[in-house]
């Protein structure tokens, strides 16, 4: 296992990335793309060392369309700037990743991190219309577009997301952009017991007028977020009976970045039977109502592996977003690899035939 | 040209003597869908399970026989025509929902099933399936799948690749899959996100687990009418740029309107130049408020004669209008030919207007009903095939439509496929370095080529429609 890295590029354009990323393959290099390093911990140790390949020079906002409600950006774009541009008119990207401030968008849509927002939104899969990539053997290739709806040709949007990298380095994006809510109120709740504590998240969402997010922490704690018209925020706000809450919460929520940390996944009514094994002197928060939680870790790779099994046999997953080397390599970072790899790896091979984007560090 | 004997038999033994078939009167039922090219398949063949499907699909790998999926046979790109022969995989008798989970909000259907019935079935439970075609009626959720399909409701809630949970599919060697599933954030590469909408391209689709969402216990439906096509495209702009995203916002021009009014005595403005049907939903407090609003942006742009639905009733009448145009259409001629290319919602006037010269220019009627929110055109060229030689000129007036489209930034499709139709123009938009990104996955999955040949992709093979002596077209794809 080797993670010295041996030179670190930043290009200011997507050709000059494809170039070297061009010149590292022909040279037998690795390649290891990095955006802000808000999740340079993400998946397996590399097993090569390489070139470190940096986004950070390419950070323009290319267009931003407010009639259109569509923006294209440079991978190396921090979230917060994006957020800043679009917010001058009224709109936003509907995203709100952990350990943040720093994500840039192409280390968003590589690693496929998310926020509470996704249970009203969906995530960077659902509002990602156009991608840009750069292939080992130079070439930049684009699909999808700059309109909301687009079926012309294969969706590799999706393949592209969540897949680090691993099938061309992700150097431009185009979104649909959201209106920012007429009203955005914050509500919250603490229970005595976890029980009443899942309960509560189930009333939140059991709201006629559906949350934009609820989330639920190992305190007892539930957050929820509404947003809309002015009647109808306030109407659920009563009904709910819940404490107001600033705003600024979410904000602190998103600065959650523990350092041993892992993403569970699952159908969402198989998620507290998962959480409720991680035992009482554990941390953790969960969005009960798109089943994903995110567990601060104090245990051993014993520890996650049992939890894996559990999430694994629920027909879910336990991934590892962050710690130290030598623990993801002994609890492993993604588990037991799905029974399509061999067609992921036909797929990976198609793009990247050497393995030289990331090698070693995705299940694939 | 027949298949071998010897196939045949392998086929029947696949499947079952009475579901193939390889009569040619029977098989001439089979040549189209509802596009307007068609070809007659060498044999058809109806699995009711997945096992049948791998079989026959093994059949076709082993003789490399092309295998084209088909539902209902409602698709508008020719996805389903069988343009090199070969076997049609119909699907209709695998039309089982499996289940309805009204706590995880999910159901697992066959691909045979009609869209409108999963969304009857899931009614009892307060629950409906959002993406819903014009043609919902007939449509089937495998087709819906493959082609990634959208509909009115698209608008809010997502098109289809945004409510598939995850799907059972047979790859071109006949092996059997799930991809994804109930849980987010699976491990591994999205192979579920690129199947969707790969037009039959890369897989035969036997299960599909798709997302249900709550009947919103509130809907308001508002009909408007404006003086001109332009101001109404205005409007749309005006709304979506005061952060109103309604579930629904449609557009019907004159022409349409007269139709359908005649057809349904929907109580539509006929004197208007288009009218635009808008829908919320939600709790009542924000459906009043989000109409109000509405209402109040639409009369800023010269809306008039506005309508809301006051009941269930007098809705489903206004949206009867609406999904039943295209047939209402046949009252002007009988056949008509539409596009659906996209284009950024403030380029709609500019748009409507090059569409309105070029049914000018070729002394076509033109009809334009869509999906105004998004940007989605359908502008329907009315014609009737059995006046001669109107056929080259109806794909000529369609193809200048989609040139227009391009030109301003849009996209050959927003909902119907490129399938066999817009193949050829697939090199106005994407650079051969795109093309062959795609193809890298087509040669994956799929390396012998069996499946669904001729789609997507610029087939040399095939002779173009009428882009001989139209040099220049190919755009560089810096589209952004």
């Amino acid at each position: 296992m080797v993670t010295s890295r041996t030179s670190v590029e930043k290009p200011v354009t997507a050709e000059e990335l494809a170039r070297l990323l061009h010149e590292a393959a022909e040279a037998g290099q690795a390649v290891l793309p990095v955006g802000g390093g808000r999740a340079a911990q993400m998946g397996d140790p590399p097993a090569r060392d390489g070139v470190v390949m940096s986004t950070s020079g390419l950070d323009r906002v290319l267009e931003h369309s407010q009639a259109d409600m569509v923006v294209s950006v440079e991978a190396g774009v921090t979230l917060e700037a994006l957020q800043e541009q679009l917010g001058k008119s009224g709109q936003f990207l509907p995203l709100d990743p952990f350990n943040s401030p720093g994500h840039t968008i192409g280390g968003l849509l590589a690693t496929g991190w998310t926020g509470p927002l996704r249970l009203r939104y969906g995530s960077p899969r659902d509002f990602l219309i156009g991608i840009r990539v750069a292939l080992p053997d130079g070439r930049l290739a684009s699909a999808g577009g700059r309109v909301v709806k687009n079926v012309s040709g294969y969706d590799l949007m999706k393949l592209h997301y969540g897949a680090l990298g691993t099938l061309g380095v992700i150097v431009a994006a185009s979104f649909k952009v959201f209106p920012k809510a007429l009203h955005d109120v914050t509500v919250e709740a603490t229970y005595e017991s976890m029980d009443r504590a899942w309960a509560g998240a189930d009333e939140g969402l059991a709201m006629p007028m559906a949350p934009a997010a609820v989330e639920l922490f190992s305190s007892g704690r539930v957050l929820a977020r509404f947003l809309g018209s002015l009647d109808a925020t306030k109407r659920t706000v009563a009904d709910l009976g819940w404490t107001e809450a600033d705003g600024s919460a979410w904000v602190a929520h998103s600065k959650a970045a523990p350092s041993l940390w892992a993403r569970i996944a699952a159908p969402p009514h198989a998620l507290r039977s998962i959480l409720d094994k991680l035992g009482a002197d554990q941390e953790w928060w969960a969005s009960p109502g798109t089943g994903i939680a995110n567990w601060a870790i104090a245990g051993g790779a014993e520890d996650v592996r049992a939890i894996r099994a559990l999430a694994t046999a629920a027909g879910g997953s336990l991934v590892l977003m962050a710690g130290p080397d030598e623990f993801r390599h002994d609890a492993g970072a993604w588990g037991t690899p799905p029974a399509t790899l061999h067609l992921m790896r036909r797929l990976r091979y198609a793009f990247d035939p050497s393995q030289v984007i990331n090698p070693g560090r995705f299940v694939v | 040209m027949a298949l071998d004997r010897a196939v045949i038999e392998e086929l029947r033994r696949a499947v079952g003597r009475e579901y193939v078939i390889d009569s040619s009167n029977d098989l001439r039922i089979f040549e189209r869908d509802a596009s307007i090219e068609g070809a007659v398949p060498d044999a058809v063949v109806l699995p009711a399970t997945t096992a049948e499907v791998s079989s026959v699909i093994r059949v076709a790998a082993r003789h490399r026989i092309p295998l084209v999926m088909r539902g209902a046979g409602t698709g508008l790109s020719g996805g389903a025509v069988t343009i090199r022969g070969g076997i049609a995989l119909q699907v209709t008798r695998m039309r089982k929902i499996l289940e309805i989970d009204p706590v995880a909000q999910t159901a697992l259907v066959e691909p045979g099933v009609v869209n409108q019935e999963l969304s009857l079935a899931a009614a009892s439970h307060r629950l409906f399936y959002a993406p819903d075609p014009s043609s919902q009626k007939a449509c089937t959720i495998g087709g819906n799948a493959a082609e990634n399909s959208g509909g009115p409701h698209c608008l809010y809630y997502g098109v289809t690749t945004n409510h598939v949970l995850g799907m059972e599919v047979v790859l071109a060697d006949g092996s059997v899959h799930w991809v994804s599933g109930d849980a987010p954030d699976r491990v591994g590469l999205d192979l579920c996100g690129v199947l969707v909408g790969s037009e039959g391209t890369l897989c035969a689709i036997t299960k599909v687990k798709v997302r249900l969402l709550r009947t919103p216990p509130s809907i308001a439906t508002l009909l408007a009418a404006f003086p001109t096509i332009e101001t109404a495209s205005q409007a749309v702009s005006a709304v979506i740029g005061h952060g109103i995203v309604p579930s629904a916002l449609e557009m019907m021009d004159q022409v349409t309107v007269g139709a359908v009014e005649a057809h349904y005595h929907a109580g539509y403005p006929t004197d208007a130049g288009a009218v635009l049907l808008v829908e919320v939903d939600g709790i009542p407090e924000s459906t009043s408020e989000l109409m109000a609003a509405v209402r109040k942006v639409l009369a800023e742009n010269q809306g008039y004669a506005m309508r809301e639905a006051q009941s269930p009733t007098e809705r489903d009448l206004l949206w009867a209008g609406r999904k039943g145009a295209i047939g209402a259409l046949g009252r002007i001629k009988p056949n008509y030919y539409l596009h659906d290319g996209v284009v950024p919602r403030s380029r709609l006037p500019q748009i409507l207007s090059a569409v309105g010269e070029i049914g000018v220019h070729y002394k076509l009627p033109v009809a334009n009903v869509f999906h105004a929110g998004d940007g989605n055109l359908h502008p329907n060229i009315l014609f009737d095939l059995r006046e001669r030689d109107v056929l080259p000129q109806v794909e000529s007036a369609g193809e200048e439509m989609l040139r227009a489209v391009v030109e301003l930034g849009g996209a050959l499709s927003g909902e119907h496929g490129i399938g066999l139709e817009k193949s050829a123009f697939m090199p106005w938009v994407f650079s051969a370095d795109d093309l062959d990104a795609m193809r890298r996955v087509k040669g994956a999955l799929d390396g012998q080529g069996i499946m669904n040949p001729g789609k997507i992709f610029p087939d040399p093979e095939r002779k173009s429609l009428h882009l001989a002596g139209r040099t220049g077209l190919a755009v560089e794809a810096k589209w952004w």
